[in-house]
């Protein structure tokens, strides 16, 4: 009994915490959905109307176009993080001259704010000062991230690859580490390549750790607003307006809290059913084995 | 042909040397044990057969050709690590069956070959089951399984059975020589226990310090050791070693101890005054009128056979003896030594006189 309500006590702080900054704002951001309110309108009062928002949102071209394009730019960015990072996570795990300093180097992207991230490849594209632009001049590219949709999303893309995949290889390095040796050395005996090994043990052995990993940056990359707000601004025209971005649109501009928390909600629920699917699909048939 | 030859091998980690020219040569068929204490480099001289290390000097060749610059897959070989090494992630059908897979044998091969593997080893049933839901006998049988399905030209295991408890261990011993028998694959086998190495080997290699020290079989091991390192090495309980002179009393030659006892001996040639260890089995010593004074401490009865372990002038001696002893410790024995079956060694080298 005593052990119990000393349980109770020590988790409280915790769960205080969450009930504060979690759970509250989660529960009020969908109260809000569920209203019409522009607190500086002529009229700030909250009225409810019931699934109005919601029903505009299915109709809102915008919104579906934004959507497009988040599942686009999530789908490139985390699956070339992926790929790039596991790549990394491999080469660090080899001894090379100078691997603490590269290593160190590679993970200093993870430390900016968004913010900066966002503003250093402002700087490093705008046309008549970037670095990029000024490049890729000499293969006769003309790269104007404000007036080609294609190119701006693409700088977006490799922008998140480049703040982010730092965080893949991490966690795939930790992954790697705590394998044991035996399996591999087995199945150079048992007679598999390279690729083999790949396929049959290191892809296994490391899921559970890759499929976490994945759903990290799924979710964050939905979520994806500041380094593009910044970058880009969610052009040209609606090229880069990612849900984030297009959230923020409507609530701060517009000051149209109700409809922006409505949104908010889908792309939960949309995170949710999508994480759940990779769920079902990956891991849920594969659980029983270990 | 599944023979093996070590010549004249060397490994160095970094600079250091911890091999150093070891030669060894099995026949095809021979199930043959490395032996020796922790960290005598018996793994890594099995792992440098395997190709998983690097041979830093010297020449390994399986059936006839050269393998050092052979990668394992092409060695046809078969290992069997001491962790068992499954694949966790697969089941037991999966695991036994992956290096025909990677042989890209048809599946209906694979299934025959892993079912036949299966009946052998007694592991039908768990076919379907995956690693962690075996107990440990069952995966180092599965790991056993894995290695036969090939049909290598060698077998090579790492301390299979140091993980199992002591009963599994003796009943996996007589089935992996039962297997040996069967299937009579070369078969190079890394122990620590010098009772496997007996109870398995055709031939023994006893090693130290990334030496080898003997090279022979069993019995030849335990009847005549070559130097005090193997005597005191092979054998339970181990062989008593006691300091002294040779000397003649009476027409024979005896070793005479500090304290002036005669330890008997039988057709060694040795010349009077040398400084020896003289070593004689603890079984090889019988109770009885005429032998030498010991100070008896500790009675070790087993039901079949009694451990009595007492002290001459200070130096511990043992006796393995037959009959049940009904006597209080602490009192003096008469220790009969047998003279034919005393062991002479040089002190200074150690070597066998
Ligand atoms: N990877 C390694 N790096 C450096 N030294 C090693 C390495 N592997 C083994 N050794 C050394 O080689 C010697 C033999 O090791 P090992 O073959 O594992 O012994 P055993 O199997 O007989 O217990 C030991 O002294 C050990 O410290
Ligand atoms: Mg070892």
């Amino acid at each position: 009994m005593q052990s119990k309500k000393l349980g109770w006590l020590l988790l409280s702080p915790t769960l205080f915490i969450l009930g504060l900054f979690g759970i509250f704002p989660f529960i009020y951001v969908l109260w809000v959905s569920f209203h019409e309110w522009n607190p500086f309108a002529a009229n700030p009062e909250k009225l409810f109307n019931w699934a109005a928002n919601y029903r505009k949102l299915v109709f809102d071209a915008q919104f579906l176009a934004s959507l497009g394009v988040t599942l686009a730019f999530v789908f490139f960015a985390v699956v070339s993080e992926v790929v790039i990072g596991y790549i990394l996570a491999q080469a660090f795990m080899k001894d090379f001259p100078g691997k603490a300093f590269f290593r160190t180097i590679h993970t200093l992207p993870l430390i900016m704010a968004p913010i900066i991230v966002g503003s250093i490849w402002k700087l490093m594209t705008t046309p008549s000062i970037g670095i990029i632009p000024h490049l890729l001049k000499n293969f006769g590219i003309d790269l104007n991230i404000g007036q080609s949709a294609i190119a701006a999303f693409c700088i977006t893309v490799i922008m998140d690859i480049w703040h982010w995949t730092p965080l893949v290889t991490l966690s795939l390095i930790a992954a790697l580490v705590s394998l044991p040796a035996d399996p591999f050395e087995q199945a150079q005996i048992d007679g598999a390549n390279k690729r083999q090994i790949f396929w049959h043990i290191t892809l296994p052995m490391i899921r559970p750790a890759l499929i976490a990993t994945v759903f990290i940056r799924l979710m964050d990359a939905m979520r994806t607003v500041d380094e593009v707000l910044m970058l880009t601004g969610g052009g040209p025209g609606s090229a880069t307006r990612y849900v984030g971005v297009h959230i923020y649109k409507e609530v701060f501009p517009k000051t149209n809290y109700g409809y922006g928390s409505a949104i908010s909600v889908i792309v939960l629920y949309l995170t949710i059913v999508i994480c759940w699917l990779l769920y079902t699909s990956l891991i849920a048939p594969r659980n029983k084995r270990g | 042909m599944g023979n093996v030859q070590i010549k004249g091998v060397t490994k160095s980690y970094g600079g250091v040397r911890v091999m150093h020219g070891v030669d060894v040569e099995i026949e095809d068929g021979e199930f043959v044990v490395l032996v020796g204490p922790s960290g005598c480099g018996k793994s890594t001289l099995l792992r440098m057969i395997a190709g998983l290390e690097e041979i830093s000097g010297g020449q390994i060749s399986i059936g006839g050709r050269v393998v050092n610059d052979i990668p394992p897959k092409e060695r046809d070989i078969a290992m069997v690590f001491q962790s068992y090494a499954l694949y966790p992630h697969k089941t037991v059908a999966e695991n036994m069956g992956f290096p025909l897979l990677m042989a890209k044998r048809p599946k209906a091969e694979i299934a025959e070959k892993v079912n036949r593997a299966a009946e052998i080893l007694d592991l039908t049933k768990y076919l379907d089951r995956y690693p962690k839901q075996l107990s440990g006998g069952q995966r180092q049988r599965v790991a056993m399984g894995r290695a036969i399905v090939r049909d290598p030209q060698v077998f090579l295991f790492d301390e299979p059975l140091s993980n199992l408890d002591a009963k599994l261990r003796v009943t996996m011993r007589v089935e992996i020589k039962e297997l040996h028998q069967r299937l009579k694959t070369t078969t190079v086998y890394v122990t620590h226990d010098q009772i496997e190495a007996m109870t398995m080997a055709n031939k023994i290699v006893v090693m130290r310090d990334g030496r080898v020290e003997q090279i022979g079989r069993p019995l030849d091991l335990y009847d005549r050791p070559v130097n005090l390192f193997v005597a005191g090495f092979i054998g339970s309980p181990a062989m008593n070693f006691l300091q002294g002179k040779v000397a003649t009393r009476d027409g024979r030659q005896v070793v005479l101890t500090d304290q002036g006892i005669a330890l008997p001996l039988d057709g060694v040639q040795v010349e009077d005054g040398r400084a020896v260890t003289y070593g004689i089995r603890p079984e090889h010593i019988t109770i009885g009128e005429g032998g030498i004074p010991v100070d008896v401490s500790v009675f070790e009865p087993t039901g079949s056979e009694t451990l009595i372990f007492g002290r001459v002038g200070g130096v511990p001696i043992d006796a393995l003896v037959r009959e049940r002893i009904e006597e209080e410790p602490g009192k003096t024995m008469s220790f009969r030594l047998d003279p034919r079956k005393a062991h002479v060694f040089d002190q200074v080298t150690g070597q066998r006189l």
